[in-house]
Order: structure tokens, then C-alpha cells, then sequence
């Protein structure tokens, strides 16, 4: 077909002085940042002793670890489902901006083991359900609906789940990567099939494994309280984001003149999945909603409760505003996909929406205390308002973005900014959605 | 001056259709329109087509459905039946969500199908008027309007031909 001309050519990023410095500067930043909010946090609530306080202290440290050693580690993990169900989708369009998911992943290789970490420590301080005594029968903390899960909520086997996962999602993460940087070398079709044997493997476990995934990490901070949807619901949070950042990435090298061979075209076709999955996420995020409104069950709305009644009222209306309301009436329009300004702010919506989201799943529940059950309050936890969303949170979320951001970026520079010998890089190159 | 005849030109292979199209159109010659049994990558810029309209049709849809299902619910529980059910508030927001979502749909899509008919004059007794029957299978058909005393039809074949055309004929439109 005569179509303008498309010169396949290798093409490298480098990494300019002006990435460092925001990738450096986010990263100190936040860890300045992080450590003068956690010195300066000194919580004063009613009732509660001098020890009960220093917990809270504790307890805000590693929930904001956790959040975003979550929130990074699943977006990077998407990134990497992305290019798996592409791949067994036999997608075409998508090729040229491939190497922007496959750097994403790259962060895995050191948001993993930040994660593992974390959870050591997050786990006796931030779940009830690992605290002491609670699934003894002999102790004054037991609580007998908990112990009746303890044959899968239980510190050893929560290890072995968690390492097992992960380092089955990096090893194919790093597999793919390598596949298709041989491909730029070798050229020919044994990595594609390779890589499409291997996607096909990575979807199916992906899928299940996900799920007790986002149940682990997430839902069992709640452990009493449990939601069917939950884990698509994380699914929907951590896809979206991958997107958002793809589609961030890919106006951001076009505008430095890199990455000729992505168009609009496929900006738009990034953006269309960014309003789709949004559309998607506020599904979910309303299919778990109404029911355990609807039903109105004690030990279900518990979840709600605190956020739609309590001090997190606010984030909780303002994040669907975030992620269904901004993208929804402002990528319906064509040219407002295409366009890099709106793009640029949709994204970073979208981003702060879905961080928030995570943010949200975790705080109310991992703030609160735990005391020895009395008759006021057999349960045994004391609720903590909302601690304000203070220089602890933005440092910490500068830190891993910083993080995120060199790691990418550095992943970039490690092969050409397109698989030059892919199968399908000329259709992706002449990618058109019509007029 | 434009008249109601037509050049086709018959060919089984979307590349050629393409390149002929791109020829015709640089030399000066009315190209009416492109039939093909799929789309074709860049045709629709090729001709010059307009974007549709459609989309903001289904955005008004869309919102017809939305409004006359807010609209309806809340008459219902609010105005003119309040009933109380499960404890609930009679204006009960969350639960207007499902119906009010494929209310949406609804309109949406019945709205695009009769709007489709419409703009394509598809209604029942007409004849359909195809080009040649072959466009809905594998062949790919170029029509070029001849205008009168400017139109050299015997280059117009010529080109055709050259092109890998299977066969050029003359049409009459109604």
C-alpha cells in the first residue's frame, strides 16, 4: 500500500540530564520528605495511652510503604499482563510502543523485593489477623470467626503464596523482555512463539494468582470483611494505571522527537483503553457497591461504613470523580486523546485517582488498633480517623515514583525504543483507526 | 458537467484499488466512491470523508435514555409511591445506577440502528441498489463519475487497465 514512508531504523533512548534530576530529585525529595513527616507526626486522640500513639506512628509508616510498594508493584506487573494478552490476542497495533510495558515491568526486579520487605514488617503491625493470640483459643485476643480461617490466613503460607507469585510473574516479565531483545538481534519467528507459549501460560495463572494476590495483600487488612469482586476490582485499578502511564510515556517520547513510529493513531488507541477500562474500574467499583449497600449485612458494610460515613468521606467521592468523571466527559472526545496537553493532565488524574484508590483500600482499615475485646466492644479495635493526608503521604509517593520513573527510564535505554524485528511492527507502523 | 454516468473499474486486490484511487484522484479525475468488502487502511482520508456525525447522535441518545430514567425513578418512589423498602431512603440513588445505565444503552443503540437505516435510505420495499454484487464477496470496485466534456473516457479506461483492473464498464445511476 503507498502509504508515507515508514523507515524502520534502531532507534535508542538515553537517559538526558534533565531525567535525572527529576528522577533523583522526586526520589530525595520524597525521602526527605517521608522522614521529616514521620519524626513530626505526633497523633493526639482521646483515650488512647502513650504506647497505643507511638503504634499509630508505626502503623501510618508502614501503611504508606505498603500502599505504594502495592500500587507500583501491581501497575508494573499490568504493564507486564499487557504485553501477555496482546501477545495471545495476536494484536498488531500495539507493537511499536511495546517497549514502553516492557521497561515498565523491569521495575518488578526491585519493586518485588520492596514489597517481600515490606510485608515483613507491615504484617504483625498493619493485619489484625497476624497480631498475637488471635487464632489461640486460650488467649484473651482470640477471635474464633479468624481462627477459623487461619488454614489459609497464616503467616508461613501468606510467605510461600506471596514469593511463589512474584517470582513467577518476574521470571516471565524478565522472559519476555528477553525474548524480544533477541528478537531485535536474531530476527525471525522462534521468540515470537516462544513468547506467545509463554503468554498463554503467564495469563491463565496470572489471572488466579492475582486474585489471592489483591485477597492477601489488600483485603485481609479487613480480615473480617470480604467482597467477591475485589480482587477484578484491583485488576481494574492496577490495568488502568499501566495504561495511563503507557499512554504517558508514549506522548512523552514522541515530544522529544523519539518514537516517530507511534502516531497518533496509537495514542488515540491507548487513550480509547484508558476511557474503556475507567468505564471498566467504575463498573466494578459500583457492582461491589450497591450489593453490600443493597443487602445492608453488618459484617459487610463494616467496609463501607468508614468510608462513605466516616473522615475518609471526601477521598472516597473525590477519587470517582478522578477516575470515572475526568476521563469519562473528557476522553469521549476524539481530539481530546490526541491531544498532549489534555493527555497530560487525564493521565495525571487518572493516576492520582487510582494511587488514591489503593490508598483508600488500605488506611481505614490498617490505622485502626487492636485491644483486648471488652463488652463495649467485642471486636476488640478501636477506630483511628483519618490522619489527614500530610507530607508522609506525598513523600513517600515521591519516593517510589522517583523510583519508578528511574527504573523505567533506565529499562528504555537497555534496547531499541521499538522491537525493530518484530513479526508486526510494519502494521503496527501503519496503524490507522479511520477517519 | 456532471452527469449520471459512471466508469467502474473491477479489481480483486485492495493494494491496486489503493494505488489507482491515489493515480485518479492526482490526475483530476471525480472519483465518486470505493467499493470494498472490508475497509481499507487509509481509504477513508484517501477520498476525503468527512467524520461522521454519528457519535454526537449517540451522545444525544445516550442522554435521552439517562434523563427519562432519572426521570421515571424518581417519579415513581419519590413523587408519586413512596414506598419504603429495605429501610431505604425513598430517593435511592445507588439503586437508579443499573437501570439508569442500560436505559442508556438502550436508547443508545436502538437510536445508532434507526439512524444507520436512515442516513443509508435502508426501509423496507426498496431495492438494494448494489453496485456490482460481486463488492460484497472479494472484489473491490472504483466508480468515477464522468463529467461531460472534460472526462477523457478513453484514458480513464486506459489507467484502469494499466492498473490491473479485471474489467471496466459503464454504469447508469438513477
Amino acid at each position: 500500500m503507498e502509504h508515507a514512508e515508514v523507515h524502520i531504523k534502531e532507534e535508542k533512548f538515553e537517559i538526558s540530564s534533565g531525567n535525572k534530576k527529576w528522577a533523583f530529585g522526586l526520589m530525595i525529595v520524597g525521602f526527605l520528605l517521608a522522614v521529616i513527616g514521620y519524626f513530626t507526626y505526633h497523633p493526639h486522640i482521646e483515650g488512647l495511652n502513650e504506647h497505643d500513639l507511638h503504634h499509630l506512628t508505626q502503623k501510618r509508616l508502614w501503611s504508606n510503604l505498603l500502599v505504594n510498594g502495592y500500587f507500583f508493584f501491581i501497575v508494573s506487573i499490568c504493564a507486564a499482563a499487557f504485553i501477555a494478552i496482546s501477545q495471545i490476542a495476536n494484536a498488531g497495533w500495539y507493537v511499536a510502543i511495546r517497549r514502553i510495558p516492557e521497561a515498565m515491568s523491569e521495575y518488578t526486579l526491585i519493586g518485588g523485593p520492596i514489597l517481600v520487605i515490606v510485608s515483613l514488617f507491615a504484617l504483625p503491625i498493619l493485619y489484625h489477623w497476624a497480631h498475637e493470640g488471635i487464632m489461640n483459643p486460650e488467649s484473651a485476643n482470640f477471635d474464633a470467626i479468624l481462627a477459623g480461617k487461619s488454614w489459609y490466613l497464616n503467616v508461613p503460607f501468606f510467605y510461600v503464596r506471596m514469593v511463589l507469585f512474584m517470582s513467577f510473574w518476574m521470571f516471565c516479565a524478565h522472559m519476555f523482555r528477553k525474548y524480544s531483545r533477541k528478537e531485535d538481534l536474531e530476527g525471525g519467528m522462534t521468540n515470537y512463539t516462544k513468547t506467545y507459549a509463554l503468554s498463554a501460560t503467564f495469563t491463565v495463572i496470572f489471572g488466579f494468582t492475582f486474585s489471592m494476590f489483591s485477597w492477601d495483600q489488600m483485603m485481609s487488612i479487613d480480615a473480617h470483611w470480604y467482597s467477591t469482586i475485589f480482587s477484578i476490582y484491583n485488576f481494574a485499578t492496577g490495568w488502568v494505571s499501566a495504561l495511563t502511564i503507557m499512554y504517558l510515556f508514549t506522548h512523552y517520547l514522541r515530544s522529544k522527537g523519539l518514537l516517530n513510529i507511534a502516531t497518533d493513531e496509537h495514542q488515540h488507541d491507548l487513550g480509547k483503553f484508558m476511557f474503556a477500562f475507567s468505564v471498566f474500574w467504575t463498573y466494578m467499583f459500583t457492582a461491589q457497591f450497591l450489593l453490600i449497600w443493597y443487602a445492608n449485612i453488618p459484617e459487610e458494610v463494616a467496609y463501607y461504613k468508614e468510608r462513605l460515613f466516616g473522615s475518609y468521606q471526601f477521598l472516597f467521592f473525590f477519587i470517582l470523580v478522578l477516575n470515572f468523571c475526568v476521563p469519562f466527559f473528557i476522553f469521549m472526545r476524539r481530539d481530546w486523546k490526541r491531544s498532549r496537553k489534555v493527555g497530560y493532565i487525564v493521565g495525571a488524574a487518572l493516576l492520582l485517582g487510582h494511587w488514591l484508590d489503593v490508598y483508600l483500600m488500605v488506611m481505614p482499615g490498617s490505622m485502626n488498633l487492636a485491644t483486648l475485646p471488652t463488652a463495649e466492644n467485642p471486636g476488640g479495635i478501636i477506630k483511628v480517623p483519618f490522619q489527614g493526608f500530610g507530607i508522609m503521604e506525598i513523600g513517600f509517593l515521591c519516593l517510589f515514583a522517583g523510583l519508578f520513573l528511574w527504573m523505567t527510564l533506565k529499562a528504555l535505554t537497555k534496547a531499541n525504543l521499538y522491537p525493530t524485528k518484530h513479526p508486526y511492527i510494519m502494521e503496527s507502523a501503519l496503524h490507522d483507526v479511520g477517519v | 458537467m456532471q452527469t449520471n454516468k459512471y466508469i467502474l473499474g473491477v479489481y480483486d486486490n485492495p493494494d491496486k484499488i489503493y494505488s489507482t484511487t491515489k493515480k485518479l484522484i492526482n490526475k483530476g479525475y471525480k472519483v465518486d466512491d470505493v467499493y470494498s468488502p472490508f475497509a481499507i487502511h487509509g481509504m477513508d482520508r484517501l477520498l476525503g470523508i468527512k467524520r461522521s456525525n454519528l457519535t454526537v447522535a449517540a451522545f444525544l441518545f445516550a442522554m435521552t435514555g439517562l434523563t427519562l430514567a432519572v426521570t421515571f425513578q424518581v417519579y415513581v418512589s419519590k413523587i408519586d409511591w413512596p414506598m419504603i423498602i429495605g429501610g431505604k431512603p425513598n430517593l435511592h440513588i445507588p439503586t437508579y445506577i443499573p437501570i439508569t445505565f442500560e436505559l442508556s444503552i438502550l436508547f443508545t443503540a436502538f437510536g445508532m440502528v434507526t439512524c444507520f437505516f436512515i442516513v443509508n435510505r435502508m426501509f423496507w420495499g426498496k431495492n438494494a441498489d448494489i453496485i456490482d454484487p460481486r463488492v460484497t464477496d472479494d472484489l473491490f470496485v472504483v466508480s468515477i463519475q464522468i463529467q461531460e466534456n472534460k472526462t477523457d473516457i478513453q484514458a480513464l479506461n486506459q489507467i484502469l487497465v494499466e492498473n490491473g483492473a479485471l474489467e471496466v464498464r459503464e454504469r447508469i445511476k438513477d
